[in-house]
């Protein structure tokens, strides 16, 4: 049987018409975003004029006086915060689960396996109540941890340390045990530094998730004191809507990490969201 | 010498390794079960319940909160009704729109790293900061969209402030927002097909539509439903963009209202606990039978290779 190859490419059309179709397609997605920068830098006045004005006017002092309708360096740093928050735990989480199952043998692993199969099929929105109600128990509500412990274990970063771990040799750990070597030691010094593929895959996919997060930091923070960014935009925005040009502004400072990120590191990120069709 | 026997020693060995492995999973087992598997079964008990979140103690009402959602709150069924039409057209149009961007960016052209980049950053970059870039796009009065379908002699419609454009708008946004996710996976389908079958199909004569329609496409039914699994589970939990679209609203006459927002109204802004828990356990229960339907339905029509 002759081994199956690749498709190079599908063939479908060559001419001008299908090239164009190709630009034109992809101009519209990246569309909203010039469209934010035109935004972020029109005039006062601009905005209201007919027709819009379709180039920036270079109205740099935008991005400076935004600065005085928020508290961004706050907001920042608590988005920071939660966002590394969030990504290390998952890390820890994920490398010590997904080892166990990939590498440790123990009775009831069948069973803690399923139980993590299960829950992956739980939708969040389904335990929005009932995790408000528990951090308002713990006095976690207006918190930097009610905003990233809830999310600390990702059943995606689970699996994907488990398939890592599962391709290594077992001569490996037999070597490391002759040395007198254990679990945490061989992980922490041999398994997880040979898995930093799939570590960076989960801390991308974390980053992106902890930096874009909204609907569950709006439901449990009360106070700029501990809000992300998204939260701070989202109130900024229904509450001075006359300064449209300041508003696309911050919503530039605030996307300009992750597209910042997604430019780096576009690669691993596909390839991760690709193979599970989900962010987290 | 009196000796222990070894199988003592292997026990004792497996008894200390089953403890050092529940010691590696107890992190992630706690929060699954914390603020995951517990929630899960805990809104079913919450739904028999009446309570304000605030004030006191929750009392018991049976099923009264299910009678209520069920059989007396029409706004609930226009949520579900609304979630329908968001999901029946968002996912075909964005599943359509990624294969044929899938098809077009898959052949090797300059600049197509930044082509499929463009495509796919909406769907990593946040839900707030690029809607309130759209809620300018689509201003009635000043937006540019608008102002393209004037300069093509086309009525703009009202967008947001429309009962009947509300949902459109939203439908379009996202949309835009996770096309990049289907081109991604249906370009990762495409690079595993095998190369031979279009080959020999091209010998035989076959054109490029019906390459397309009698090869590509039945062998991509795998990657198809499986987007169209991710896609519709996806569109029957959008909140955030009806939040931020409406202003925390629904729309006008809540016609922007879907099954997420609903929930996290009664939850958040009016703090119904026990009826949002009964809302809850719809969803739950809807979400379930969706992804059962789809598996059953996955394992009798997908071609596999």
């Amino acid at each position: 049987v002759r081994p199956l190859q690749p498709a190079r490419r599908v063939r479908l059309g060559r001419g001008a018409p299908v090239l164009a179709l190709r630009y034109l397609l992809a101009a519209a997605f990246a569309f909203p975003f010039y469209w934010m920068l035109v935004l972020s830098l029109n005039r006062a006045d601009a905005i209201l004029q007919l027709p819009p004005h379709l180039w920036p006017q270079w109205q740099v002092q935008n991005y400076a006086e935004v600065w005085r309708f928020a508290n961004w360096p706050g907001l920042f740093a608590n988005t920071v915060a939660t966002t590394a928050g969030r990504v290390g735990l998952a890390l820890v989480t994920s490398t010590l689960a997904g080892y166990a199952f990939a590498s440790m043998r123990f009775p009831g692993r069948a069973a803690a396996f399923g139980l993590v199969l299960a829950v992956s099929m739980v939708p969040t929105e389904v335990t929005l109540v009932p995790n408000y109600i528990t951090l308002a128990r713990l006095g976690w509500i207006d918190t930097y941890q009610a905003q990233f412990v809830p999310l600390a274990a990702s059943v995606f970063g689970i699996f994907l340390m488990r398939q890592y771990f599962l391709t290594l040799p077992r001569d490996l750990w037999e070597a490391a045990q002759l040395d007198g070597c254990g679990h945490l030691r061989y992980l922490w010094s041999i398994a997880a530094p040979l898995a930093r593929p799939a570590l960076v895959t989960i801390a991308l996919l974390q980053f992106i998730e902890g930096w874009n997060a909204f609907l569950w930091p709006l439901i449990v923070t009360e106070t700029d004191r501990v809000r992300p960014l998204q939260v701070g935009l989202a109130a900024f925005s229904f509450t001075d809507s006359t300064r449209p040009e300041l508003l696309a502004a911050g919503a530039f400072m605030t996307t300009l990490p992750i597209l910042i990120v997604f430019l780096l590191a576009q690669r691993q990120l596909v390839g991760g969201i690709a193979s599970t069709g989900i962010r987290g | 010498v009196y000796q222990i026997p070894e199988h003592l020693f292997a026990r004792r060995r497996a008894a200390r390794g089953a403890l050092g492995a529940y010691a590696f999973l107890a992190p992630a087992l706690a929060v699954l079960l914390l603020f995951l598997l517990v929630p899960a079964v805990w809104v079913f008990g919450l739904s028999l319940f009446r309570w304000d979140l605030i004030a006191n103690s929750p009392t018991f009402v049976g099923l009264a909160n299910f009678e209520r959602l069920l059989l007396r709150d029409d706004l609930w069924w226009q949520s579900v009704r609304q979630t329908v039409y968001y999901a029946a057209v968002s996912v075909p149009a964005g599943m359509a729109l990624g294969l044929l961007l899938a098809v077009l960016l898959s052949a090797r052209m300059p600049g197509r790293g930044l082509l499929r980049g463009a495509v796919f950053a909406p769907y990593v970059t946040p839900f707030v900061a690029t809607i309130v870039i759209w809620l300018w796009i689509l201003n009635p009065d000043y937006g540019v969209l608008n102002a393209a379908l004037r300069a093509l002699h086309l009525p703009g419609p009202s967008w947001t402030r429309s009962q009947d454009w509300i949902m459109p708008a939203l439908i379009l946004y996202g949309v835009w927002q996770h096309t990049g996710l289907n081109l991604v996976v249906y370009l990762a389908g495409l690079a595993n097909l095998p190369a031979h079958l279009h080959e020999a199909a091209r010998v035989d004569g076959a054109g490029p539509w019906s390459v397309f329609w009698r090869v590509t496409w039945p062998l991509l039914s795998p990657t198809t439903y499986f987007l169209l699994f991710v896609n519709l589970i996806g569109s029957f939990k959008v909140v955030v963009p009806v939040y931020v679209f409406t202003n925390n609203t629904g729309g006008p006459d809540h016609a922007a209202e879907t099954i997420g927002f609903y929930l996290y109204q009664q939850a958040f802004a009016f703090f119904h606990a026990g009826y949002a828990g009964a809302i809850s356990v719809a969803f739950f229960v809807l979400i379930l039978a969706g992804t059962g339907l789809q598996l059953r339905l996955s394992s009798r029509r997908v071609f596999y290779t």
